[in-house]
């Protein structure tokens, strides 16, 4: 590189590094989110139809993945201004001042092979399939017989959460149970192992066989009407209560606009 | 004006040492060996500040096979913690036998395979064989590691699960592990793909810069061959071989992604006593555990034990790539091998 090159490239660079700074400058009006996975979706959906209003025009997003903890941890931080999360609230254990608002709610399905296509499952057989085990065959229980392999998702995850209060009654899922990383995976698992039984988002119910839970079918008709059990809350958690744009935003996303696009896949709030 | 002094060149020389475009070259490059060094003496610091709660509240129970105790509850224990009280008690051994034994085996199955592989192409394959076979194997060696999982995962653990899986064996460890194809058999078999033609290319290059006089020499004293190439070819590749192993191993070690996605996703030790089952069972390594739990790195003590994770890595890394140094250089007193 001659001498010249290499001064035009570095006049370049720094009128690159000049031309970032002011951007960042003005992030006042860019709305950030980061968090769960599962709410990405709705997120997204709910940014873009904001973003075609009057009120929202003005605001542009920067929507970031990561799960409900990263979401959590990242506003409590002041690195967005909304975090995403999949997770109730956790008293004691979440850092302070945030203020959680419930924006839709979510469908958690017990899913089995097609080749096992279980009728129903009630909370004390799935408590004992994945805690313990207790129940460690379909026998009785399924259409084919043999052993049970159950699949789960990791620790940190929050439909591990959401499932362990909800269908196990706060016990922990046991640690014979496969931790998967993802909705997909579990979805995978069970497409692939007629014995297999898992837990996923209903967006992820396609290809596998949706188990009813204490006898009530697992849809989002049943979900909406209160009828079946394994619902959970998905939040917009922000530090304090929410003011400006984030407010405006949030305002949007439980008003009966917003609902009825949390209505197209998920549960909404009325 | 000269040729020489037309096409650039100047006359080297103590007189000739303010040559200003050989200087700067000299400080960039320098400069960027140093941010490289950098870098690498700040990783190691890093990671080790920041796993060193987790070693130091565990002691030599995080390394321990008769620590006792569930990973995956004390992952699940860790990461429930408040952060005025955190839980940090880790006992690993689950974790580190399966890296161990995946990778080990792997390693083993490649290098005799890569060996046997590269034996064939530089010496007795055809020329139109050769042709193909050369890129394919580069080619192999460049495929991303998610797509051998997607592999993996679609196709041989869904086998697995109906070849070689019975009830009567499923049955005999129903409530403690679920054996559904995906197990560290299949992880070996998959880690085993993706390091051999890696492992191939390192060796036919060591192969063919063996000196040809010195097998002609072998051959003209009536040995065959095969046996020319194996006394006297291999024999003086063997560092580039131990080069070739290193490398694979410390791909091996590091997988992340196609492990999670095919070895079952459950913190066990799977235990040879088992016998047949033993290559049938799940377990879940290092790598694919920092993988798999990446969401609770916000939770200062969970953030510790995968940081402490990370850090066996890397001594792991560090030790083999010194290891693999020594050996070479005592081969290479023996063999007096070109490489």
């Amino acid at each position: 590189m001659s001498t010249k090159k290499l001064r035009t490239v570095s006049v370049m660079a720094a009128l690159a590094l000049c031309a970032i700074v002011p951007a960042s400058a003005s992030a006042a009006k860019v709305i950030s989110i980061s968090g769960s996975t599962s709410v990405f979706p709705l997120e997204t959906k709910l940014a873009q139809a904001w973003h075609k209003t009057k009120k929202g025009k003005k605001f542009s997003f920067r929507i970031l993945q990561g799960g409900s903890n990263v979401g959590i941890s990242d506003v409590s931080k002041g690195r967005v201004s909304i975090g995403a999360s999949s997770r109730d609230p956790v008293p004691g254990s979440d850092p302070g001042g945030l203020v959680f608002t419930k924006i839709a709610r979510d469908a958690i399905c017990m899913i089995t092979n097609t080749a096992n296509p279980v009728g129903n499952l009630t909370s004390a057989q799935i408590k004992g399939m994945f805690v313990g085990p207790t129940i460690t065959s379909w026998d009785g229980i399924g259409p084919i017989g043999g052993t049970i392999d159950p699949i789960g998702r990791a620790t940190t995850s929050g439909t591990h959460d959401a499932f362990k209060n909800i269908f196990l009654g706060g016990s922990n899922q046991g640690a014979f149970v496969a931790g998967k990383a993802s909705n997909g995976l579990v979805q995978q698992g069970v497409k692939s192992d007629p014995h297999a039984i898992g837990y996923v988002s209903y967006a992820f119910t396609s290809g596998v066989h949706a188990v009813q839970y204490n006898g009530v079918d697992c849809n989002l008709r049943n979900a909406k009407s209160g009828a079946y059990g394994g619902v959970r809350s998905f939040y917009f958690v922000t530090q304090g209560a929410p003011v400006g744009p984030v407010k405006k935003f949030i305002g949007f996303a439980v008003s009966k606009k917003g609902q009825k696009i949390a209505s197209t896949e998920w549960v909404p709030l009325h | 004006m000269t040729l020489a002094s037309r096409i650039g060149l100047r006359k080297a020389g103590p007189r000739n040492k303010k040559n200003r475009a050989d200087q700067r070259a000299e400080r960039l490059l320098g400069a960027l060996a140093c941010v490289v060094l950098a870098l690498i003496a700040g990783m190691i610091i890093f990671v080790f500040q920041k796993a060193w709660p987790s070693f130091s509240h565990n002691g030599f129970d995080w390394f321990s096979p008769w620590a006792g105790g569930n990973v995956d509850d004390e992952l699940n224990a860790i990461f429930h913690s408040s952060a005025s009280n955190p839980v940090l008690t880790m006992h690993a051994w689950p974790l580190i036998w399966a890296t161990a034994v995946i990778t080990i085996s792997a390693v083993i199955i490649a290098t005799g395979m890569a060996l046997l592989s590269a034996m064939f192409i530089v010496e007795f394959a055809p020329t139109g064989i050769r042709r193909l076979l050369e890129p394919v194997v580069r080619l192999l060696a460049a495929v991303p590691s998610v797509i051998y999982g997607l592999i993996g995962i679609l196709v041989l653990v869904p086998w697995v699960d109906k070849t070689f899986v019975t009830d009567s064996a499923k049955q005999s460890v129903a409530g403690v592990i679920s054996l559904n194809g995906s197990s560290i058999g299949v992880g070996i078999l998959v880690l085993t793909v993706m390091i051999t033609p890696i492992m191939i290319a390192i060796v036919v290059d060591a192969l063919r810069s063996v000196p040809a006089t010195w097998r002609d020499g072998a051959v003209a004293l009536g040995v065959n061959r095969f046996r020319a190439l194996w006394t006297v070819g291999v024999r003086a590749a063997r560092p580039a071989i131990v080069a070739a192993g290193i490398l694979a191993t410390a791909r091996a070690l590091g997988e992340a992604i196609m492990l999670s996605m095919v070895t079952g996703s459950v913190a066990f030790a799977p235990n040879p006593i088992d016998g047949s089952i033993f290559f049938l069972e799940p377990a879940r390594p290092l790598a694919a555990t920092i993988i798999d739990n990446s969401e609770g790195l916000s939770v200062p003590p969970f953030a510790q034990t995968l940081y402490a994770f990370a850090a066996v890595l890397l001594v792991s890394a560090a030790f083999l790539s010194f290891a693999g140094w020594y050996v070479r250089r005592v081969l290479r007193r023996y063999t007096l091998s070109p490489i």
